[in-house]
Order: C-alpha cells, then structure tokens, then sequence
C-alpha cells in the first residue's frame, strides 16, 4: 500500500518543510532586526555578508559552537525534553498548514502540504499548537530558578485564556466552508475578492490575529519572557542550542499563524484576475505560490512591526484583553453568526452587525478612558503601579 | 447492522485513518531533527565547567531560596472557566461542521434555539464568575 508514489511527495514537502522553516526561522531573527533598526534610526546588522545578508549564517554556526551549559540545580531529563516538546509540536501543527496551493491541480501527484485530506485539520492544529505550554511549563519548572517558574506560570495562563477566542473566530470559517479541512476552506472562499472570509466575518479575522499572536508568546503578548520583569522568562537558564529550539518553535508559530490568517480569511493563494484558465500551466502554478507567499510575507512584516510600535502590556490587562475583551466579543458575534446561519440570510449581514459592535466598543472604550482619567487622582495612579509588580503571581 | 454494512464502515475507518500516516513519518522526521540539533553541539562545542556558570541566575545575587516554593496562583478559577468554555466549543465545532446539511426550514428554529441556549447559559455562567470578581487581577 505504501508505495514510491505515495512516499516521494511526502519526501519533497517535508524536506521543503524541515529546511526552510529553520532557515526562515534564522532569516526572520535577521529582518526583524532591520525593521527595528528602521523603526528605531539605528543601523542594524550590517558587517557579516553584503548589507549583513549572511548575519543569519552566522549564527547559526555560532548556536552549534557555543557550549552546552548545564546547570547543576536543574531537573536534568525535563530540562533537555522541554525544548524537544516545544519544537516538536509547532513543526508537528504545520502538517496539515498547505505551504503553496494545493486545489490547483496535482502537480504530478506532489501537494504542498505534509498531510492532505486529514478531515479535521483545524482542530488538529488547535490541539497539537496548543500542546506547546507543555514545553514552556516544563521548561520553566525544571529550569529551578523563580524568573523560570513565574514566566512559565505566566505563559500557561496566557495559553488557556487565548485559547478560548481562538476556537471561538474559527466558527464562522468552519460553517461557512462546512469543514475543517484547510485545503477545502481556502478552496471555498475562490476565485473573487469577495468571497475572501475577512469580509464578511472582520471581528473574527481580528479576534483570531489577536488571539493567535498571544499564542506566540510575541510582543505585546510576550508576558512569559519580558525582560524588563523576569530576564528572560521561561529561558533564563537556557542558552546555546537549547536556548534555539525553544526560539525557532517560536518563529515556527509565528509562520503557521501568518499562513493560517491568509489560508482562513485572506484567500489564500486566491486573488481576483486568477482564474481557472491559469492553473493549468506551470507559470499559472507559480503564480499562484507567489501570491500566497507575498500575502504571507505582508502579514509576517505586519507582525515583526507590531512587536516595535506597541508597548507590552500588564499582567492584568493581558488577562483583562482575552477574559474582559475577545470573549464577550466572541459570544456576540458567536450570536450573530448563528442567527445568519441557520435563520440562511445573507452573509453579509454578519458584516454590519460586526461593524456596529466594533463601533460599539470603540466608542464604549473611548467613553471609559475619558471617565477614568478625568476621575483618577493622582495618589490613586501611584498605587496602582505600586501593586502592579504583583498581580501576575498573585 | 448487517455484516456488510460493518465491513465498509471499517474500511472507511480504515481509510481515514491512512491519511495520518505522513504524519506518523514526519513526527519521526521532525523528532530526529530536534535530536540531532541537541546532540551536534555536545560534540562540538567545548565544554568548561565553573561555579558560577551552575549557579541559578538571579541578575548576579546570589540566589536566594529555592525556586520550589508554592505559589498562590488564581489559576484554578481560570481553569475551570475554560474548561467551561472548551466543552462549549467542543459542542459548536460540530454544529459548525455539519450546519449546512442539518439546517432545513423545518429544524432551522429549532438549531437556533438550541444554540442560543447553549451559549445564554455559559453567559449567565460567565456573568456570574464576572460578578464574582474571578477576573479581578489587580489587589484593590
């Protein structure tokens, strides 16, 4: 049954996989410090390589040559699994992530994705991605060192708390396409530009970028690491190769999560003027790669830019954003959704309906700022950030 | 259930369950690769041991304590209301799923009010737990 055929295809894509998510991984350390640089006046790597370009390679050369320290405190076994689990479950949720079209035609049996046909991808991916805290948790408890415990404690309420808006704007994608499969929910949001999910659904895409960033553990979601309050977090006592892995799971997250945003509400390799008649050559094929990968390209830059324009958050507003914000929001649009759904109106009544709440909550917000600022004396902010420092542990 | 319809439920069974396979292989693949990349610099990196590279890094101080302390943490709360939520999901994602080919003009209001039910109930739930104060992080 297992034959060459059915092998080779799998080869390719997870040969595809294994060696340009490490070396995107590297890359993209490499292009966030540029943008920052950008952002910040400054320079940014420039010595190693033409304009810097080889930065990367260097270091990862410099990973594999810096030594291995052990600590002698630390829980030997649990200590050296916890990276392993952390790489292993954000490569393992990009198997059933299509990397480049897959409806378009079989391109001599090979499919750009690890494992195609898999009926309940997306729930696949939630579960398998959300096993990652199991690595910063154990990370940070046999690390033996407080900064460690309370960035990994940190980092499990982080993962549940966003986990349940994440689950939540994935409804509406699934019942519009009435699948999990992710292959056939891009296939159903082809060929125009209004078919593309975000539209009549723009509270979910933002809840779901939101909510998936959390799951990153990125600015301004990186409460489990933030250097200002506990070093490095869950990774204090991690360095060298140790220190990568947890690091490339990371960026390896950060890739799934941008082609996920562009695979479930942009369309993926869809784009109005590319139509049917395209597909069936190789050029119409790689054109279709191009405009998948550019719009991933566009949502990893929106990213990386994100983490040096916004300022981190607090423990508790961290908290107060998925428990206090995206889920009440969730529900309701959860309501609307339902209601257009199985009431069979049009979708795009889901669209006016998200508008107003988020013009709601807008205006809602920006009426309890006021209130706040005009009413809280001075004294008052003063204790409040005397406690801060407290509330994440307490 | 006749014999037959048993035999090709389990090859549908059967057949599902194939499209796992790579997964199976890449799991191995990607455990392989963590393994290597683990095991490569311990080859050819050196090694110095000190004491106060073994020492638990706490900006420079000496550390104090141990890091095995128990911890007051107001995640028990939290747990149980995702819970609560997670089965609530558990529940849509199947509604989600199937909603195309259950909902007719007859079942349609019926499926509404079941929903709006289910997701009523967990926000008088989460109204409660609100009231509470279980999403209060801050000490007044």
């Amino acid at each position: 049954m297992i034959s060459w055929d059915y092998l080779w295809p799998l080869f390719v894509a997870m040969g595809i996989v294994l060696a340009v998510v490490p070396i995107a991984g590297l890359y993209m350390t490499f292009v966030e410090r540029k943008l920052a640089a950008l952002i910040q006046n400054r320079v940014g790597p420039n010595r190693v390589g033409p304009a810097g370009l080889l930065q990367a390679v260097a270091d990862g050369i410099k990973i594999f040559l810096k030594e291995q320290v052990v600590p002698n405190h630390v829980f030997k076994s649990i200590y050296f699994l916890a990276p392993t689990i952390g790489l292993i479950c954000a490569m393992l949720s990009i198997a059933v992530v299509p990397f480049g079209p897959t409806e378009v035609g079989e391109k001599e049996g090979f499919r750009a994705i690890i494992a195609p046909g898999i009926d309940i991808g997306l729930l696949y991916l939630l579960a398998v991605s959300g096993l990652s805290a199991y690595g910063i948790i154990l990370g940070g408890w046999a690390s033996n060192n407080k900064y460690s415990l309370y960035g990994a404690i940190r980092s499990c309420a982080q993962f549940i708390s966003y986990e349940i808006p994440l689950g939540l704007s994935l409804l509406g994608v699934i019942a519009a396409a009435g699948t999990l499969n992710i292959e056939s929910i891009v296939a159903s949001q082809g060929p125009g530009l209004m078919h593309w999910n975000v539209w009549w659904q723009p509270l979910a895409a933002l809840m779901f970028f939101t909510a998936a960033l959390a799951e990153t553990n990125r600015l301004p979601f990186d409460l489990p690491e933030c250097e200002q309050e506990l070093v490095g977090g869950f990774h204090t006592e991690y360095s060298g190769i140790k220190f990568v892995l947890f690091f490339l799971a990371e960026y390896t997250h950060v890739v799934t999560v941008s082609f996920l945003t562009v695979l479930l509400f942009f369309g993926g390799w869809h784009f109005p003027g590319l139509t049917d008649s395209v597909d069936s050559t190789w050029g119409g094929y790689a054109v279709r790669w191009c405009v998948l990968l550019a719009k991933v390209a566009l949502v990893i830059g929106l990213i990386i830019q994100l983490r040096w324009t916004l300022p981190r958050f607090r423990f508790d507003q961290l908290m107060g954003v998925a428990w206090k914000g995206l889920i009440p929001l969730g529900m309701l649009n959860l309501v609307g959704l339902a209601v257009v759904l199985t009431l069979d109106l049009s979708k795009w009544w889901l669209a006016v309906y998200s508008l107003i709440i988020v013009l709601l909550v807008g205006i809602a917000n920006v009426a309890s700022t006021r209130r706040t600022s005009t009413s809280n004396s001075r004294s008052n902010i003063a204790t409040d950030l005397r406690s801060a420092p407290y509330e994440g542990a307490s | 259930m006749s014999c037959e319809k048993f035999h090709d439920l389990r090859q549908r069974w059967i057949a599902s369950l194939n499209s796992y396979i790579p997964i199976l292989i890449y799991s191995f693949a990607v455990l392989g690769f963590a393994a290597v990349s683990l095991l490569l610099p311990h080859l050819v990196a050196p090694r110095k041991k000190t004491p106060i590279k073994d020492m638990p890094y706490e900006s420079g101080m000496d550390p104090v304590g141990d890091a095995r302390k128990p911890l007051d943490i107001k995640f028990y709360l939290i747990a149980i209301l995702f819970l609560l939520f997670d089965v609530e999901l558990l529940f849509l994602y199947p509604w989600a799923v199937a909603n195309r080919s259950i909902v007719t003009p007859e079942t349609k209001f019926g499926i509404l009010i079941a929903l709006l039910s289910l997701s009523g109930t967990l926000f008088l739930a989460y109204v409660y737990a609100w009231k509470k104060g279980v999403f209060q992080w801050r000490r007044k």
